[in-house]
């Protein structure tokens, strides 16, 4: 027989008057290789149909399930009962926009982030979509495939004290959308143009440093050192854009100004 | 991130950049001159000869009469910059401590432990700076005699882990802020950090305990 968990759910609907912010208790027996995505289907199914949370892919990819476990971000799909105390207290991601229980619209707010990054490729070269494509480094692919990983679940933004305190902050997967597009050959836009982008207190220079978004991204990015490379990054080309005479040295030769690829956590 | 307001048009610009440059390098200037510093106090636990004369050769090349105006002033620059960045507002206060509480994640405690302790620092370092700038020269038996007495002793029994902490978690910072420490190398210049305030620690320790145990003439 399986432990009896106790679970400890943020309820509130604010699309109902008469609904109150409020913590639920839930109790479930514990099955073998349960995660919280069938704790919770268990729980709407057999005890409160008006339950409301997020899922679709309930297999990490999708991101729609993230929320606060026990304190922490996470995907419900991803996280087994088991690696949990028996008493489990679920709260939506801080942040975003809240529909009603665990259930956040992250989209909107990603929707802007992107509108605000740009985040497309930006080049004056007509394609021809009838030829084939060109071809890039297999090391530089790779690189930027590491970056594209993000499933924008938000988890990274809501355990971000910067994110919480500060509306305008852009957070870990806005600044890592720029380190992609700044790995990429195929982008034309100069170190200037997105210094005009994130080369802000809203930007690259709010981050303090918490790295609370390297430790709860559930797909591992490596955040910290996007961040870390963007803030030099940037701190340079600003110094670059004062003494124009810097201009000319080089700094992807020296190690300084360098990509440092993900790395195994 | 705000989704629904424009309060100006954004222009580009570089302050933001320059303010976090400046902010940097005042930050890693005062712990330089902490480290000095602690080199000086230090000194008096070989003899408190080595610490006068240390403190003499402050004196004699200007130093000390110079130097220490300007650290004031590098100290109340560093607060002005960072102050950018400390919640002063109620409302962030409640958010980044209920923040805190609920992620239990070291790295945003250290955090707020630095914020903390720099404005425990500001008001007491600014009270240290005053108080001996204004007793010149320094000399181990002015010194000693001020610290015993039971007022100024609670003083620095405080001071000094204050400052102690907030150096070395701004130190480690530093070196992740600018990707000097990548995901890899984290978990050892974690170790780093704490064996270095460990160190400060204990020669502060001993230092003021040095200096309680040491007989006035
Ligand atoms: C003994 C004097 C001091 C030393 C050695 C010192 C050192 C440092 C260092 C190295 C940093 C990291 C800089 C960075 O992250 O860019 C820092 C950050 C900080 N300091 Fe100080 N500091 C001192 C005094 C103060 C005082 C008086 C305040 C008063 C408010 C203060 C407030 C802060 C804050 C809030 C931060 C964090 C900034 C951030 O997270 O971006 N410090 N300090
Ligand atoms: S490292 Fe920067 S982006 Fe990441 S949680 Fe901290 S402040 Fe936010
Ligand atoms: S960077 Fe990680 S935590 Fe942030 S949205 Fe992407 S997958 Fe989620
Ligand atoms: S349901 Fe898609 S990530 Fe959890």
């Amino acid at each position: 027989m399986g432990r009896k968990l106790q679970f400890e759910i943020f309820r509130f609907n604010p699309q109902d008057p008469l609904s109150v912010p409020r913590m639920q208790t839930y109790f479930l027996e514990e099955t073998d290789k349960m995660t919280l995505y069938i704790a919770l289907n268990r729980l709407r199914e057999e005890q409160d149909p008006s339950l409301i949370f997020d899922f679709c892919c309930r297999a990490g990819i999708c991101g729609a399930c993230a929320m606060v476990i026990n304190g922490r971000p996470g995907l419900a799909c991803q996280t087994q009962t088991k690696d949990q105390p028996a008493k489990i207290i679920l709260h939506p991601l801080p942040v975003f926009k809240l529909i009603g229980d665990l259930s956040v619209d992250t989209g909107v707010w990603f929707r802007e982030m992107y509108n605000k990054t740009e985040s497309w490729i930006h080049t004056n070269k007509v394609i021809d979509p009838h030829q084939q494509e060109e071809r890039m480094e297999n090391e530089v692919a790779e690189q930027i495939y590491e970056l594209e990983r993000c499933i924008e679940c938000g988890c990274c933004i809501a355990a971000c004290g910067t994110a919480r305190m500060r509306d305008d902050f852009m957070g870990a997967a806005a600044l890592n959308r720029i380190a992609r597009f700044m790995v990429d050959p195929r982008d034309e836009r100069s170190e200037d143009d997105f210094f005009e982008v994130i080369g802000t207190d809203a930007g690259i220079f709010g981050c303090m440093g918490l790295l609370g978004c390297e430790d709860v991204c559930p797909k591992q990015l490596p955040l910290q050192n996007q961040l870390g490379y963007l803030r030099r990054k940037m701190g340079i080309t600003a110094v670059k854009q004062l003494v124009p005479a810097l201009g000319k040295i080089k700094l992807d030769k020296l190690k300084i100004g360098k990509f440092i690829p993900g790395g195994d956590k | 991130m705000a989704v629904n307001a424009t309060m100006h048009v954004a222009r580009p610009g570089r302050r933001d950049a320059c303010l976090d440059w400046l902010q940097m390098l005042s930050g890693a200037s005062l712990v330089l001159f902490m480290w000095c510093h602690m080199i000086l106090v230090s000194s008096v636990i070989i003899s408190p000869k080595v610490m006068d004369a240390i403190a003499w050769f402050f004196e004699a090349t200007y130093m000390a009469q110079l130097g220490g105006p300007v650290i004031g002033i590098v100290f109340l620059f560093h607060f002005i910059l960072a102050a950018r960045k400390i919640p002063f507002t109620s409302y962030e206060q409640k958010t980044i401590w209920e923040h805190a509480k609920m992620m239990m994640h070291r790295d945003t405690w250290l955090w707020v432990v630095q914020a903390v302790t720099a404005m425990i620092v500001l008001i007491m370092g600014g009270i240290h700076m005053w108080v001996v700038l204004n007793d010149l020269p320094i000399t181990a038996m002015k010194s000693a005699a001020r610290m015993q007495q039971t007022g100024w002793t609670i003083f620095y029994l405080i001071l000094l882990p204050m400052v102690e902490l907030h150096v070395s978690i701004g130190f480690y910072r530093i070196l992740v802020k600018w990707g000097v420490i990548s995901n890899k190398t984290r978990p050892l210049a974690k170790r780093g950090e704490y064996l270095l305030l460990a160190t400060f620690l204990f020669i502060g320790f001993l230092t003021i305990i040095r200096f309680l145990t040491l007989a006035i003439h």
